[in-house]
């Protein structure tokens, strides 16, 4: 019995201690309780706001581009996608098959979609195909509820309504690319269907064209499923500024269809101004396919193509200006009274220098030509008279003021310097000193000197200008400084320009049977151009020069001019290469007096043609 | 007559406060598991409604069954759940990469949870059947480490830490409260001291590991299991003293909070309703534990007072283990909060273990085997 009572009483003990012991351990809860739901409720209020709220990027529309008069060159158009969500999709590769049937999917694509799913949340949409055709986009929809997961979708996509035309000045645009990123912090470049401007102007005026991101303030899950959106915080963005240009949408078009099938490159430029009315690359590329993204094959294409469409040749091509180099050698002759333009220097035909014979592109020679006459004739061997009269720095310092060897501030990347060399710089660059050889070849506008279908054009506007240093701008609202004075007498350059003029409008000048403007009362001013590819060699001389036509493509002849009107009162100036363009300068004298009568019809100096051609009327506006 | 009329009369005898309080809790769960959803009846609150009503009539059946069944069922009852843990070890099912569960046709269940009863059962009626004498004697205490070390190696396997602490735990109540002397228990507890470091060392696997490290520095792991003790406290602590009312709980609501319906339901009260939410609950399982203390204190024999004891320290555990987790004072171990937590099979057996301490309670009196 005792035994019993001494049991019961540590037991009574022992619950009693353990009792204690549940008891503290539900203080210390309470405690812990306390200490999280008081002391420390405003922390973790606030941690627990974070959790719920997030902010959702809102896209803004970007700018559109305008032509001079408004024409539109750069628009958002509605654009038909079609995207998935996965998780309401039970097989992946089953549905993209029915999709397939209406959307031609290539395994490219289908690699992308499922890397896609698998990086993103399950709730998120995924881009299957964009660019998608009415058609493709009907059917979808008429599919569209017997494949849950899968929504056809109209959203804004960056359209060029003008094709190919400007495309090489606009750009396009694009995704960001990691790099973008890594250098704008702008959160809108994460979001993955914003698009930056590549290149081109979509790239110059980036910023401008952009706008400013919104803000969606959502309530989240722990999973970034929005659960709800409070739009009374909204931040709503700001499309982009639209951007205008100096060019004439008109007038690009008509350069478009005068190089036809060619290629090379031109630029149309006000010689008071600067304003840039034309500037052409050809061939063009369609950017519309670079923004819904090219197959492998249509890369291919343009890749491949000897004509490079992708290449910006009008600012970025190295071409020799042949010829229509001859004005700057003249300028320099005249500034630094080097030579009497009365002076009449004999042509043969050739010039001998050490044991090489240099030739006149007129095997018979010219007879004694005085300066003027060189320029209207084009005659070689009086500029390689000049080149032993005279150094080659001297030219130098005019190719300079008249704007070769030098990019302009023009806002769209892709220029090309050019060169226009002198002793020191084939020391430096080339490696060799400079030969008696090399100025010659200098002096006519071979050799080393290299220049821009666009530079040919400036230096034109300089030379028609007469005063000012013009430079050519693109986008209207830029800063374009006061344009500094050329510094040449002006004696000097009226003496150039009436050789200019010579070459159209005097018989024997190399323009003058390609019938300059064809206005009457109104004349301009030129320099034909024939930029040699390959070397001739004495034996080809002696069997005959193969005639252009003989020769592959790229061995070819480029054609070039520069040219401005009216000669009088200069309006605007061109230059024109046209690559491997053939015989002599026909083809870019053609495309240059056409441009230059069709420039200033549409200023209002001359009368349009009797019967307006169908390229003026400006495409349907969208 | 006899044994359903009997039954009929000591229906009344039964000690109603302690079912009452059970439904209470258990009404919580209800509402709270209803909040976790947001606000879904059938996704879980319907199902533990139902669930607390059909084990609230076992709990009853067992209750009026005589405690001398239960004293004679005590071993056979123990080798039955020893078989089951075995048959885990061999074909059981695997679920989240831990082999728990046994299928028995119509459902799984967790054989380790039945033993948590089960080895109550056994070391009440060992240390009622070897008496007071050989508690301490080294025969004794043999005896007791056997029936707690067989299933626990094998629920160790499973692998299961969570519960395999819970049995050991309460063994060890047992053991203690059974009256082993003093100087033993001193002994052990160095030893443990001793054994535990190495234990964690060798015997734990990666994950497991993991998660006690985890409980130690959160920080390194915030969107694993740090992420669990994190969000769970954002939820108390956003609660404040009276909470964003019911059903306004954002955390929970966004799912913040992984698992809120079963083992982190408790955050949804804290949430919702704040500190005074949280202490009122707590409250409530005091007085349960209480009211079971009490009657346990009130019976004669041995067996029905170390089968209450060791029942409602199984209980204490769970809530403890529970609202530690919750609160970050413990490792996130997988433990459900008992009677609110969402769950089948630790309902059930919460239940059937109330029930035998409502049965030892009603037989207080009655004649079982004497003792030693």
């Amino acid at each position: 019995m005792i035994d019993h009572q001494d049991d019961s009483h540590t037991l009574t003990r022992r619950t009693m201690i353990l009792s204690g012991l549940g008891l503290g351990v539900f203080g210390v809860l309470g405690a812990r309780l306390y200490q999280l739901q008081v002391l420390r409720a405003a922390d973790y209020t606030a941690l627990s706001e974070d959790n719920r709220f997030n902010y959702n990027i809102l896209i803004p529309t970007r700018g559109r581009i305008f032509d001079r008069s408004g024409e539109y060159l750069a628009i958002n158009q509605q654009q038909y996608h079609v995207e998935i969500i996965s998780e309401r999709i039970d097989d992946l590769n089953k549905t993209l098959d029915r999709i397939d049937e209406i959307v031609p999917l290539t395994p490219v694509n289908r690699e992308r979609i499922s890397k896609d799913v698998k990086k993103f949340a399950k709730f998120v949409p995924v881009i299957v195909k964009d660019h998608l055709s009415w058609d493709e986009f009907a059917a979808l929809n008429f599919k569209a509820p017997e494949l849950p997961g899968v929504i056809p979708r109209v959203g804004q996509g960056r359209s060029y309504p003008h094709q190919g035309a400007f495309s090489h000045v606009l750009g396009y645009v694009g995704r960001a690319r990691p790099e973008d990123i890594a250098i704008d912090k702008d959160p809108l470049l994460r979001q993955p269907s914003f698009q930056i401007g590549r290149t081109g102007v979509e790239a110059a005026a980036d910023m401008k064209l952009r706008g400013n991101s919104g803000r969606l303030k959502v309530e989240v899950n722990a999973l970034g499923r929005i659960v709800r959106e409070w739009p009374e915080e909204d931040q709503r963005a700001q499309p982009g500024s639209d951007v205008w240009l100096t060019l004439d949408a008109p007038l690009q078009k008509y350069a478009v269809e005068l190089f036809a099938e060619d290629s090379g490159g031109v630029a149309v430029i006000d010689v008071m101004t600067g304003e840039l009315r034309t500037l052409l690359s050809m061939p063009v590329f369609d950017a519309n396919q670079f923004v819904s993204g090219l197959t492998q094959a249509e890369f291919d294409v343009l890749d491949k193509d000897p004509k490079r469409p992708q290449f910006n040749k009008v600012i970025g091509g190295n071409f020799p200006p042949a010829s229509t180099f001859k004005m700057n050698v003249m300028l320099a002759a005249l500034e630094n009274r080097m030579v009497d333009p009365r002076e009449k220097i004999t042509c043969t035909g050739k010039i001998r220098l050490g044991d090489r014979n240099f030739h006149c592109w007129r095997r018979q020679g010219h007879g004694g030509v005085n300066m003027q006459q060189a320029l209207q004739y084009s005659c070689d061997v009086y500029f390689y008279e000049m080149a032993q009269r005279m150094s080659m720095e001297s030219v130098h310092d005019i190719a300079v003021k008249l704007g070769l060897g030098q990019t302009y501030e023009l806002g769209i990347s892709g220029q090309t310097k050019g060169v226009v060399p002198t002793p020191q710089w084939s020391r430096e660059k080339v490696g060799t000193p400079w030969r008696g050889g090399d100025a010659l070849n200098a002096f006519i506008g071979q050799g080393y000197v290299q220049v821009s279908p666009l530079q040919l054009s400036v230096m034109a506007a300089r030379i028609a200008n007469g005063n000012k240093a013009v430079s050519p701008h693109l986008i209207i609202g830029d800063n374009v400084p006061e344009f500094a004075l050329l510094d040449i007498k002006t004696e000097n350059m009226s003496f150039v320009q009436a050789a200019m003029r010579s070459v159209c409008h005097e018989p024997g000048g190399t323009a003058y049977r390609y019938m300059p403007l064809g206005v009457p009362g109104i004349e301009m001013a030129g320099k034909t151009g024939t930029g040699q590819v390959r070397g001739i060699s004495a034996s080809e001389r002696a069997s005959g020069v193969l005639k252009n036509r003989e020769l592959d493509w790229q061995f070819r002849d480029h054609s070039i001019f520069v040219g401005y009107a009216p000669y009088d009162k200069p309006r605007f100036a061109v230059g024109t290469i046209v690559e491997h363009g053939g015989s002599g300068s026909k083809r870019a004298a053609d495309i240059t007096r056409k441009l230059l009568r069709r420039a200033l019809q549409r200023d209002g100096l001359i009368e349009p043609d009797p019967e307006p051609s169908k390229n003026l009327e400006p495409e349907a506006r969208l | 007559m006899s044994l359903v009329a009997a039954a009929r009369t000591k229906i009344y005898e039964i000690n109603w406060l302690l079912p009452a309080l059970i439904l209470v809790l258990g009404l919580i769960g209800v509402a709270m598991i209803y909040a976790a959803t947001d606000g879904v009846w059938t996704d879980g609150a319907q199902q533990h409604l139902v669930r607390l009503l059909a084990a609230s009539g076992l709990m009853i059946v067992v209750a009026v069954i005589d405690i001398r069944f239960w004293y004679y069922m005590a071993y056979p009852i123990y080798a039955v759940s020893l078989l089951m843990l075995v048959g885990v070890d061999f074909m059981g099912v695997e679920k989240n990469g831990a082999t728990r569960w046994l299928d028995v046709g119509v459902t799984d269940i967790q054989p380790s949870e039945i033993m948590k009863l089960a080895i109550v059962l056994a070391l009440a009626r060992y240390y009622h059947d070897i008496g007071k004498q050989r508690v301490s004697h080294i025969v004794g205490l043999i005896g007791a480490l056997f029936i707690i070390a067989i299933p626990a190696q094998f629920i160790l396997r499973q692998p299961d830490l969570g519960t395999t602490m819970l049995l050991t735990m309460t063994a060890l109540a047992i053991i203690f409260l059974a009256g082993v002397n003093w100087r033993i228990i001193r002994s052990g507890a160095i030893a443990a001291a001793i054994a535990i470091p190495l234990f964690f060392q060798f015997f734990l696997k990666d994950y497991q590991r993991a998660r006690i490290m985890t409980f130690f520095d959160p920080a390194a792991d915030p969107s694993g299991a740090g992420y669990h003790i994190a969000q769970s406290k954002i939820a108390l602590g956003s609660g404040g003293v009276s909470g964003k009312g019911y059903l306004q709980g954002t955390q929970n609501k966004l799912e913040y909070v992984p698992e809120n319906g079963t083992d982190f339901i408790f955050t949804v009260i804290g949430e919702e309703f704040g500190l005074i939410g949280g202490l009122a609950t707590m409250g409530l399982y005091i007085l349960l534990m209480g009211i079971c203390i009490n009657m346990a204190l009130q019976c004669r024999h041995q067996f029905s007072k170390l089968l209450i004891l060791g029942l409602t320290t199984t209980f204490a555990l769970y809530v403890f283990i529970n609202l530690a987790m919750v609160m970050g004072l413990a490792p996130v171990v997988g433990v459900p909060l008992p009677l609110v937590s969402f769950g089948g099979t630790v309902i059930l057996a919460v239940m059937t273990g109330f029930g035998l301490m409502l049965s030892a309670h009603l037989y207080r009196q009655n004649e079982l085997p004497r003792s030693g």
